[in-house]
């Protein structure tokens, strides 16, 4: 990591032609990943990486530049083209670097380095064995693992300064199922902010087991209906749609930008009063928890709808500074690469007060979402699409049999005022979102929710029993 | 540049071998510049350096890999301690070993002078002209979200101890827009980007026009009934759709059972009228380059001849499980990671029809001009439904827009339902395709 008087230096250079705000960000990451595919350990990968990202910001446009030779010299060259792009006033800084503190601790138990290739190798083959296990008609597993140490600084030319580190672990299971011609999969996922003792914490053997008996009963699935229908999310689903459905319309970028159907509405009812959404990087060990985010802002609990009314926006510095209020700690960078952006940390639909089974036995007729894949949304219109891995027809308050190729969409705002029951339970799903072409690890959770009337995109007509096969 | 990267590269084979490994350095330098603007404002203004080195070692039958952004002798030599490290426990698997020496490589022409030449005030220029052209195509146009220019140069070494020693320039450039337009309190989000070899080729007003045009034509859009329809797919569309079809094509899914295609060689697949290529020669290809990840020469590889599965593509490693040879297609992101089978520039051959005369027969169809989730696709099974917007075709003529809907179907089913291919291929990226109509696509709405 840098001394502060090079960081002091380098932020002096970047702002020698003028500009209201300049930044340095420095990293060093340890990486590895190893991967299981056809029975064996077919890759291990294991790098390091340093870099840094400075830029300027004057009259609000921003000036980045980034490069990975850490040395002086390097610095102050890429601190002198940033230079080149800013304008205004030339003043006499005076920086006084300070150490910014938070409350939240991160504990990690376990760090990347000191949990041996044996260990992790080990686990990968311990879910293969037991993924393989379930169904002969299992062909084919993958099992992949990646751990992150990485140290970082952060220091802006108003003196604050960042020193910290994060560790991520992340295990991943995908089963193939196949059946004369028909190919299915299944895929589970965990992972977060903490060390290796995420190990102690979940059973991957079971999670492959669930990740195949998935593929497996996807075999037998009938093609999911099409057209508008009540939808019942169980909270093993995840919060994909909570993440697209408003999360990213509540990302003050796009919203200052007049890009969102959020824009203008603190204040006014924007979902049904069964419905409060949090984003909180506070929360302990979840794939986007944050004890400070990429600017320096210390991570917080920011809640955005109370039972139903706009509370307030997700912002990184530059937006909150226009908007006049503090930055919530949603400053966030895939790498030193990339400028900071408003993005999303861990989000969920709050718990409410139905019980999960009994809003299944309330619903006469739907779809069961009992596991999301993966989502997109136009946050101009709000319209979104997700992707259901595991569904089920529902029929007089009773799960029926399994469906496979459903998509549902909606439109944001709509769906969100047509959910008309809540659970009393919360369950988490982990991703990596992308916005602007940067990636970050983030969470979702949500209760067992209903929405009364959504679309429902398959490819059955109806009741239609078949199985479609494809050769 | 050259001399450089070939230097370091020679320098960690030569220490890697030091340890009884065979071994092969991919060595990456890069400069990228990105100009953002916003109502005629450079809103961010980006340029980048980066440089690392990735390096493979095996270990008999055993392969260890890891990277490093800091080229010092010191951390090039940690570098390849992780890599025999990891080479401990991974699979004493046959197959591994590096791709034999190559002595030539296709002549080609990836790196233009002039986008290094050119000014950074006309760079500018070019970005703003995109958003005051879309400004100017249509009063509806309200806000811009991003317009912008990008490029980036980079030169490549792959040095191994076979005897191999690659190197090249290359570089491309780019324009894109995302817009939306408004009318009566409805918004619609438009966007167009191209990306060029030669910056003489970038067009900053037909960028703009057509964002535009995107944009207002679904403007007034309402939703539509479910029922089965036949389709017509824009080009853009039809790109998406052959990425995620390209995983099928992949010696490596062949292989591990994840393709459908698997013992299909020779058989018929698709619609008489599909033509499948991957070619990393292409001239004008974005993804055109004379080797591969490791350093094995491009070539053009059919894989599917009118309707007819010929071939998958290869890496030097699935060629060997196969007996056959690499297609040069061991693809690398980066320093950052092994090489991997992927695709050059993937293209659908395109047909002769113009693009406009494919619909004119349809009673009742959907031109479908957006699709949303598509990497939610499953690209084993090919099972895919997609949110999606477009315009109605109703008795030849395309008529009002829509949206909200979804599409669903299975892309092998796709492709042996494809009636009519259009005379207008156009890449996006390393991916093109002209326009395609398909009988019947699963439309969910009301």
């Amino acid at each position: 990591m840098l001394e502060h008087q090079v960081i002091t230096r380098v932020i002096k250079e970047a702002m020698k032609k003028g500009g209201d705000f300049a930044e340095v960000y420095v990293e060093e990451k340890d990486l590895t990943g190893i991967v299981c595919e056809d029975n064996q350990i077919e890759k291990v990968n294991s790098g390091r990486e340093s870099g840094a990202g400075i830029r300027v910001v004057s009259n609000g446009n921003t000036a980045y530049a980034y490069t990975n030779d850490l040395s002086e010299e390097g610095l102050l060259k890429t601190a002198s083209i940033v230079a080149h792009a800013a304008s205004g006033t030339i003043r006499d800084l005076n920086i006084d670097l300070k150490q910014r503190r938070s409350e939240l601790e991160l504990p990690f138990l376990i760090l990347p380095e000191q949990f041996s290739f044996e260990k992790k190798v080990k686990a990968l083959l311990d879910a293969n064995t037991a993924a393989r296990g379930v169904d002969a008609e299992i062909k084919q597993v993958t099992v992949s693992l990646a751990d992150l140490h990485k140290r970082f600084q952060v220091a802006n030319s108003l003196g604050q300064l960042v020193e910290d580190e994060i560790v991520r672990t992340r295990f991943v299971v995908n089963a193939v199922a196949a059946r004369e011609s028909i190919i299915q999969t299944g895929f589970e996922a965990v992972g977060g902010v903490l060390g290796w003792e995420l190990l102690n914490e979940v059973d991957v053997e079971q999670m492959a087991r669930q990740a195949a008996k998935r593929a497996v009963q996807m075999l037998d699935a009938r093609p999911a209906p099409v057209g508008r229908m009540p939808v019942v999310m169980a909270c093993t689903a995840g919060g994909t749609m909570v993440h697209e459905a408003c999360g990213h319309g509540l990302e003050a970028d796009l919203v200052q930008k007049g890009l969102s159907v959020y824009a203008g509405k603190i204040g006014q009812e924007v979902a049904s009063r069964t419905v409060s959404v949090i984003d909180d990087s506070s929360l302990a060990k979840k794939n986007g928890t944050l004890r400070f985010d990429d600017e320096g802002s210390p991570g917080k609990k920011n809640i955005l709808i109370d039972k139903g009314v706009l509370k307030g926006y997700m912002h990184d510095r530059l937006t909150a500074q226009k908007d006049g209020v503090e930055p919530t700690g949603n400053g966030r960078r895939e790498s030193y690469q990339h400028k900071p952006i408003p993005r999303m940390t861990n989000t969920y639909i709050a718990p409410g007060e139905n019980d999960p089974e009994a809003i299944i036995r309330d619903t006469p007729h739907g779809l069961l979402v009992k596991k999301m894949g993966g989502g997109q949304v136009n946050t101009t219109t709000g319209d979104f699409v997700f992707d259901v891995q595991e569904g089920y027809i529902i029929k007089n308050g009773e799960v029926q049999y399994p469906v496979r190729g459903a998509t549902l969409t909606g439109n944001g705002p709509e769906v969100l005022k047509n959910i008309d029951m809540v659970g009393n339970d919360l369950g988490f799903a982990i991703g990596t979102c992308g916005k602007d072409g940067q990636g970050v690890p983030v969470s979702d959770a949500q209760p067992t929710i209903r929405i009364k009337s959504i679309t429902v995109g398959g490819t059955g007509s109806g009741d239609g029993p078949e199985i479609r096969r494809f050769v | 540049m050259r001399d450089e990267l070939l230097k370091a590269g020679r320098w960690a084979v030569e220490q890697a071998r030091g340890n009884g490994v065979e071994a092969e350095a991919y060595v990456l330098h890069s400069e990228d510049l990105t100009i953002e603007v916003r109502d005629g404002q450079v809103d961010t203004l980006k340029q980048a350096e980066e440089i690392g080195l990735g390096i493979r070692v095996f270990q008999g039958n055993r392969m260890g890999f890891s990277f490093t952004t800091d080229l010092n002798q010191q951390a090039v030599r940690e570098t390849i301690q992780r890599a025999l490290e990891g080479a401990r426990y991974t699979a004493d698997d046959k197959y591994n070993g590096l791709p034999g020496a190559v002595s030539s490589y296709p002549e080609m022409a990836t790196y233009d002078e002039e986008i290094e030449k050119t000014d950074l005030e006309t760079k500018v220029e070019m970005a703003r002209r995109i958003e005051t052209e879309a400004k100017k195509h249509d009063a509806r146009v309200k806000i811009v979200e991003s317009s912008g220019y990008e490029d980036s140069r980079y030169s490549v070494a792959v040095v191994n101890s076979r005897g191999t020693e690659a190197f090249q320039k290359g570089a491309f450039c780019g324009l894109y827009i995302s817009l939306m337009a408004e009318e009566n309190g409805e918004m619609q989000t438009g966007f167009s980007v191209e990306a060029r070899l030669n910056i003489k080729e970038l067009d900053p007003a037909r960028v703009g026009k057509e964002a535009a045009r995107n944009a207002v034509r679904i403007l007034g859009a309402k939703g539509a009934p479910s029922r089965p329809l036949p389709c017509i797919l824009e080009p853009y569309v039809m790109t998406s759709f052959l990425g995620v079809l390209s995983n099928s094509f992949s010696a490596d899914s062949v292989q591990k059972g994840k393709s459908t295609l698997k013992g299909k060689l020779g058989q018929v697949i698709a619609s008489g009228q599909v033509t499948l290529v991957d070619d990393g020669t292409y001239e004008k290809g974005i993804a055109s380059f004379p080797f591969d990840g490791e350093g094995w020469p491009s070539q053009r590889t059919v894989l599917i001849q009118q309707g007819e599965l010929k071939g998958f593509l290869y890496d030097s490693y699935t060629a060997r499980k196969d007996k056959t040879a690499s297609t040069g297609n061991g693809m690398r992101g980066s320093f950052r990671g092994l090489p991997s089978v992927g695709t050059t520039n993937l293209y659908l051959q395109p047909g002769a029809a113009a693009p406009e005369t494919l619909w004119q027969d349809i009673e009742r169809g959907l031109y479908v001009t957006e699709v949303m989730g598509m990497h939610t696709a499953n690209p084993i099974s090919g099972d895919f439904s997609l949110g999606a917007s477009g315009i109605m075709i109703e008795k030849g003529k395309l008529t009002y827009p829509v949206r909200g809907v979804t599409v669903a179907g299975n892309l092998f089913d796709f492709l042996r339902d494809i009636e009519g291919i259009g005379s207008d291929l156009r890449f996006f990226g390393g991916t093109g395709s002209p326009t395609v109509r398909v009988k019947s696509l699963s439309i969910g709405g009301e």
